[in-house]
């Protein structure tokens, strides 16, 4: 736990500052060469570092897909931070979401990681279209040769990090360690003594939300421990726990349809001399 | 099947933290729009990340149901965000964060980072060819030079 804490320190430390002198400098001083170099340096040291923590789903292939993912992600998104040309951090995403996507297919969630693609695919295409028409290229604008306020951004963050990495080496596992994906037969005791134990006109309240919180259709695996077939066993969850958030999520997106249509739906400029509202 | 375990799980949980750390420092520290945007996008990469490894370690689909509505609301929130940036650089014509300090609540003190700090300029290298300065032929018509014609910085 010590020698954790030491180490979480440490990788906060070389993050910090190789971030830090990657950021574009506040007031759009050009930074030399070398410091990007030393910035790019301790910042692929404090990842090595990081990687430390890291556990492997599997053994050999899943293990390095695993690893090539993990720093796939976290490096290109201090890319995506850091690169001055926006077109390049629009790319830098684009890698972010390809690595996050293959972390997804490594934990099991096959048509998350492909949703995940095409609609980022989508949405990034759609930001390039942006960048083309309104940003300046190669970074030329003063706005992205700038940072703003860098050192403090990054020790907030940093400091932000090394609370959550405190509070993660704090992590008790869940009573039935290891309940992986064959969770029914050994959550089931225990919540069924949790409804058990609660007495009086508790009792029924306990067991209908033990009741609620684990229906079989909720459940990664059937009666019988074998996995569900994957789009299937999702989609069934979906219509029958969360039929609702469904509809919300419908509802949510034709509103922001409207919403960005109001927005973004040209006006006539004012001329000079004409009174804003009136017809000319 | 192999087991999901609870270490499996911390390195996700893990990695989740440090996409949505980075993601903080680019909202925090960019002053482009899009590049805003984009981080607040990695941010909530960060938290899907993190949703889909406890759903997977508690051995349910609740993980990746919320993941979806993470998808949706990234999705609408990507079509306002980007109406927006195209109406404030309208106004303005800069993707600039910082020009937009005056909507903030009355009393405010001004942010302490100086506008007036220019960048230092790009390097433009002259090219091989060269274009021909035309003599103006003519009176030139009285017109009133547009400011929109000009593309400002």
């Amino acid at each position: 736990m010590t020698r954790d804490l030491y180490l979480a320190f440490f990788v906060v430390l070389f993050g910090a500052t190789g971030t830090y002198l990657l950021l574009p400098h506040s007031h759009g001083a050009r930074k030399p060469r070398n410091v990007h170099a030393v910035g790019a340096g301790l910042s692929t040291f404090g990842l090595l570092l990081y990687s430390l923590f890291w556990t492997a789903p599997g053994p050999w292939v899943s293990g390095l897909f695993f690893y090539a993912f993990g720093f796939g992600a976290i490096a290109a998104a201090v890319l995506t931070v850091t690169s001055r040309d926006p077109t390049h951090s629009a790319l830098w995403f684009a890698a972010v979401v390809l690595s996050t996507a293959g972390l997804f297919l490594l934990a099991g969630a096959q048509f998350l990681a492909v949703g995940t693609v095409i609609v980022y695919a989508g949405a990034i295409i759609v930001t390039f279209l942006f960048v083309i028409m309104l940003a300046q290229m190669e970074g030329r604008a003063p706005y992205d040769r700038a940072a703003r306020m860098p050192f403090r951004a990054t020790c907030t963050c940093f400091v932000l990090f090394l609370g959550i990495l405190w509070s993660l080496f704090h992590m008790v596992p869940a009573p039935s360690a290891g309940i992986g994906n064959s969770a029914f037969s050994q959550i089931l005791p225990l919540t069924n003594d949790l409804a058990a134990s609660a007495t009086g006109s508790n009792k029924a309240d306990a067991r209908m939300v033990v009741d609620r919180a684990l229906r079989p259709t909720a459940l990664l695996s059937d009666s019988k421990k074998r996995l569900k077939p994957h789009v299937a066993g999702l989609g069934e969850t979906l219509y029958t726990d969360h039929l609702v958030t469904v509809e919300l999520a419908g509802a949510l997106l034709f509103m922001a349809l409207i919403g960005a249509l109001s927005i973004a739906t040209p006006r006539a400029p004012v001329r000079p001399g004409q009174i804003p509202g009136s017809n000319p | 099947m192999e087991v999901f375990t609870v270490q499996i799980l911390k390195s996700y949980l893990l990695i989740g933290a440090a996409l949505m750390m980075i993601g903080m420092i680019g909202f925090l520290a960019r002053r482009n729009l899009i590049v805003m945007f984009l981080s607040a996008e990695m941010m909530l990469q960060g938290v899907a990340l993190t949703l889909v490894g406890f759903g997977k370690y508690y051995g349910n689909w609740h993980g990746q149901v919320f993941t979806i509505v993470i998808l949706t609301v990234a999705a609408c929130e990507a079509s306002i965000a980007l109406a927006l940036i195209l109406i404030l650089y309208n106004r303005r014509s800069s993707l600039d964060v910082t020009l937009w300090q005056e909507i903030r609540e009355p009393g405010q003190p001004a942010s302490e980072d100086d506008l007036t700090a220019e960048a230092e300029a790009a390097v433009v290298e002259e090219g091989p060819e060269t274009y021909p300065h035309l003599v103006p032929a003519g009176a030139e018509p009285a017109h009133p030079r547009d400011s929109w014609t000009v593309r400002r910085i």
